[in-house]
């Protein structure tokens, strides 16, 4: 009895990515001084918190078969809006965060408008709209800049109540949608539809509305994670978000979401997303020349790839 | 009644020529040449037209290795490609140091970096089951650390006379380059409709199942198209130093977005299996004089990210519309 739960532990799609966190939470206690700290924690959380939330947003959309690959400059685009227009009263700091989480979810529902009712592939529409959305931020603000009063980013490195830093509460927020989210049958409808789109469509699931809303949901996710690269940033830059669409897709695969789309869950993707941060965090903490950072982040995307691999390709091996 | 018949007409012919993706690229290639002579006069002369098409050859040549890729099936695609090229200009010309004697070091070295990188993108494509997309992209990073780390950030050596010669010399009136591309369309049209490894391609590209069943190993044969992208590349990136004459960080930075662009014009199915390389050739010419416009337009970078995006955008939206009906 007690075996059989550790095998079903031990397959679950997010178990290898488990083992990995432990690993790394390990190095990066090594390595970063003071990691188990509480300043460090709320210090680590400014930043891998946006890199959750986009890791969550791209496991949404891969979920029901799809991909997005304009996400990045999609946050991108948000900053430099909200950057552009903020003001220094509460109104216009709630007013403008508003618009921003708005541009954020219209730029998503746009992808997922096109995906979901013409169909065409994915990753090469939402290339090509991670263009445009590059442009049209290059166009609202050529160099990084921008006004965003010290109101709205100080916040983002405050704690509540002494304790709960900022981006742990929206982080909070975001698992209160999951759950939320698991108790909707329009989200089970996205692994059917991820899963077997024909199979799902000659059940009665209307495929073109969950796509949709799949999108919707990631864009939500987007707008948050868009709201604290903003308070974490402070400015406003058409290049702020470049490295989340690579970040996000990889932290997904990471995290038990099977590209092809159907399996993995929200937890795997969250895991993915704190891995691929430490991973970052390591870099830093290595001391690691700025010359080798580029190559570093790509290479340690690529083993995390690898590693992410194993147990797929080892049930292929054992399966013939 | 009439009208609607008319209308009916209309639309048939619409299809049919809709029905060649390839007429519609050429159109509108004459179409942009006719708008830039409206608003630069002098861009339908021979020697400016000359010089688009020169510019179309760097990106004809890194489009010739995506071009194998995406037909090649399996979401196939390269986003490595302008980092690759950026890492071949400083390579090849920190080997070369402005010495014709150098050129064959140089040559093999660029080619064999793009092979290497091609290779482990393969690798991972084919062998560990990385979406290509995200294992390119990926590189793309590894291969940009790496020209930064190989020159510490200042490049050096520049291309010699022979290479700039090549680069940037004409043979009565005609770019050396321009002849070189000829030559390399034809050579490709013939690999792949009239030799068995371009049959083998389409067949990897268009049913991986079936080639498989037909004695192809569809898994390394993909590993090494990506490998010869990577090479072709290479290859791109030495000429492309023979037109700057010295290097620079990031030249092949524009190349990737052009490249992908130009494939998809070119009527090169992106689910793979099928496709000609003038058609790619054609995508190219007209995203270069596309991009020449828009600098005859004096338009910013933001605008011109703006009008590839929504080309691409169009293109992928249109394409699939057809293929529905």
């Amino acid at each position: 009895m007690r075996a059989s739960r550790i095998r079903s532990i031990v397959q679950d799609s997010s178990f290898p990515s488990f083992l990995m966190l432990v690993l790394l939470i390990i190095v990066n206690a090594i390595l970063q001084p003071g990691f188990f700290s509480y300043q460090v924690f709320r210090i680590n959380f400014m930043t891998f918190t946006p890199l959750i939330l986009v890791s969550l947003a791209q496991a949404t959309v891969i979920l029901v078969g799809a991909v997005d690959l304009s996400l990045g400059a999609g946050i991108s685009l948000v900053t430099v809006v909200m950057a552009s227009l903020m003001g220094a009263t509460t109104a216009s700091i709630v007013l403008i965060s508003v618009l921003g989480v708005g541009v954020a979810i219209l730029l998503s529902l746009f992808n997922g408008f096109f995906v979901a009712t013409i169909g065409p592939p994915p990753l090469i529409m939402t290339f090509a709209t991670s263009t445009i959305w590059f442009g049209i931020a290059l166009l609202i603000m050529p160099t990084p800049g921008g006004h965003i009063p010290e109101s709205y980013y100080g916040l983002y490195g405050k704690s509540i109540g002494g304790f709960l830093p900022v981006p742990v509460v929206v982080l909070l927020l975001a698992l209160l949608l999951c759950l939320l989210l698991g108790r909707l049958r329009a989200f089970r409808h996205l692994y059917a539809v991820g899963g077997h789109e024909r199979a799902a469509r000659a059940s009665g699931i209307r495929v073109v509305r969950t796509k949709i809303f799949a999108y919707l949901v990631s864009g939500i996710f987007v707008a948050m994670a868009a709201l604290c690269v903003v308070g974490n940033t402070g400015t406003g830059d058409a290049r702020s978000g470049q490295g989340f669409t690579l970040n996000s897709v990889a932290a997904a695969i990471i995290g038990g979401i099977a590209f092809s789309g159907g399996k993995g869950n929200y937890l795997g993707a969250a895991i993915g997303g704190i891995i691929l941060g430490l991973l970052i965090n390591i870099i830093y903490f290595a001391q690691i020349t700025s010359f080798y950072q580029e190559f570093m982040k790509g290479a340690i995307i690529i083993v995390a790839l690898l590693f992410g691999a194993v147990p797929r390709l080892r049930r292929e091996i054992s399966k013939r | 009644m009439e009208n609607k018949a008319r209308a009916g007409a209309v639309s048939a012919t619409l299809k049919s020529l809709a029905a060649n993706q390839l007429t519609i690229a050429v159109a509108a290639v004459v179409v942009l040449w006719i708008f830039g002579e409206i608003i630069a006069p002098g861009f339908l002369s021979f020697g400016h037209i000359m010089s688009v098409l020169r510019l179309s050859v760097f990106l004809g040549i890194v489009a010739l290795g995506q071009s194998l890729v995406v037909m090649a099936g399996g979401e196939g695609i390269d986003l490595s490609v302008g980092s690759v090229l950026s890492l071949a200009v400083v390579i090849a010309s920190s080997l070369l140091m402005g010495k014709n004697a150098n050129i064959p070091a140089a040559l093999a070295g660029a080619i064999a970096a793009g092979f290497l990188i091609g290779l482990a993108n393969g690798f991972g494509v084919s062998y560990i089951g990385i979406p290509p997309l995200i294992m390119t992209l990926a590189m793309a990073s590894v291969v940009e650390g790496l020209s930064l780390i190989y020159t510490g950030g200042y490049p050096k050596g520049n291309a010699p006379e022979l290479l700039e010669a090549l680069g940037n010399g004409r043979i009565l009136a005609v770019p050396n380059i321009l002849i070189l591309w000829v030559v390399v369309i034809i050579g490709a049209t013939l690999l792949l409709f009239r030799k068995r490894w371009g049959a083998i391609l389409f067949g990897v590209g268009a049913n991986s199942v079936t080639a498989e069943l037909s004695g192809v190993t569809v898994k390394r044969f993909r590993m090494f198209v990506y490998a010869i992208c990577g090479a072709i590349t290479g290859f791109a990136g030495f000429l492309v130093l023979g037109y700057t004459g010295t290097p620079y960080l990031n030249l092949g930075g524009p190349y990737l977005m052009a490249s992908i662009a130009a494939v998809a014009v070119g009527g090169i199915s992106l689910a793979g299996g099928s496709g000609s390389y003038v058609g790619a050739a054609i995508g190219c010419i007209l995203l270069t004089t596309l991009t020449s416009i828009l600098v005859a337009l004096r338009t910013t970078e933001a605008v011109r990210q703006i009008v590839y995006g929504s080309l691409l955008f169009v293109i992928v939206v249109a394409y699939t519309r057809r293929r529905r009906e």
